[in-house]
């Protein structure tokens, strides 16, 4: 891996929480069901699907060097890291916050993964000086 | 920019997020079950323990979006930054609309067991489309004279 394609922290909190999130969508979220499972597919897979957006624009830029549009809807990916990013850790929070009866590993995973892509999108902003923070 | 007056845009986010917030107080589920031969229901909203948290987030979108029109509209001593976090309003109220069209969406698509929708779940829904809506005519200016609207 050359300089050119070494992944940022940022871009590797991004990564690392959407791949960790896309597992987590496998095991148990709550009772003996996983986010996919009846009840809980599509409402709790919104979380994991917005870490693997992440992550795969990442990825995909990174290292595979697919050329995306510049701008989706108007916004720069920069922006919409920060706003997948934010809006996942609300839903997060959310999850947290809602009485599911029993929550398992796969949801305390899609939690921390959902608050780690708010993060990682709000550190991108810096990282790449695009003068949204600071 | 004449301030007495709002772009379609904006009625339509405003009328959004009060039908939004009314409808989380209304039936979200609703359960029917007959005992001894009598009829009986129960429903919950969308603050009730199991909705409270992630319902609260699509309220959260619909009250934000029209919190700032209304402010921007009608309290003009009230100073509101033109970006935040470098996203002008009109990307915010994109992302806050598209996050609760694609939840109320989602909800409606999960699979309920015995519950059945309400009234609340259906003007949530309606609400999170309409904003979704509105968001995306502040973006294109649809409906919009220049210069004369906010």
């Amino acid at each position: 891996m050359d300089g050119k394609t070494q992944p940022t922290t940022s871009e590797l909190i991004i990564m690392i929480a959407g791949a960790v999130m896309l597992v987590a969508s496998f095991l148990h979220f709550r009772f003996d069901t996983s986010a996919w499972g009846t009840g809980n597919l599509p409402i709790a897979t919104l979380l994991p699907l917005y870490g693997v957006v992440m992550a795969a624009q990442i990825g995909l830029t990174k290292f595979a060097s697919v050329n995306l549009p510049d701008r989706v809807a108007g916004f720069t990916w920069e922006q919409v890291h920060l706003v997948l990013g934010i809006l996942a850790g609300l839903m997060a929070v959310g999850w947290l916050l809602t009485d599911t009866g029993d929550k398992q590993i796969g949801l305390w995973l899609e939690v921390l993964g959902g608050i780690a892509l708010a993060v990682g999108g709000v550190m991108m902003q810096r990282e790449r000086q695009t003068g949204a923070i600071g | 920019m004449n301030k007495s007056k709002l772009s379609p845009a904006n009625i339509v986010i405003v009328a959004a997020g009060a039908v939004m917030l009314i409808g989380s107080f209304l039936a979200f589920y609703k359960l029917s079950f007959t005992v001894f031969g009598q009829s009986h229901s129960q429903s919950s909203n969308g603050w009730d323990s199991g909705l409270f948290g992630i319902v609260t987030i699509v309220v959260l979108c619909g009250v934000a979006m029209a919190a700032q029109v209304a402010l921007a509209a009608f309290a003009p001593n009230v100073s509101i930054p033109d970006k935040i976090l470098g996203l002008t309003w009109d990307q915010i109220h994109l992302a806050l609309g598209f996050q609760a069209a694609l939840m109320m969406l989602a909800f409606l698509f999960t699979s309920r067991g015995g519950l059945s929708l309400g009234i609340g779940f259906w003007l949530m829904l309606l609400a999170g489309i309409a904003l979704l809506a509105g968001a995306i005519m502040r973006v294109t200016g649809t409906g919009s004279t220049p210069n004369t609207a906010i």
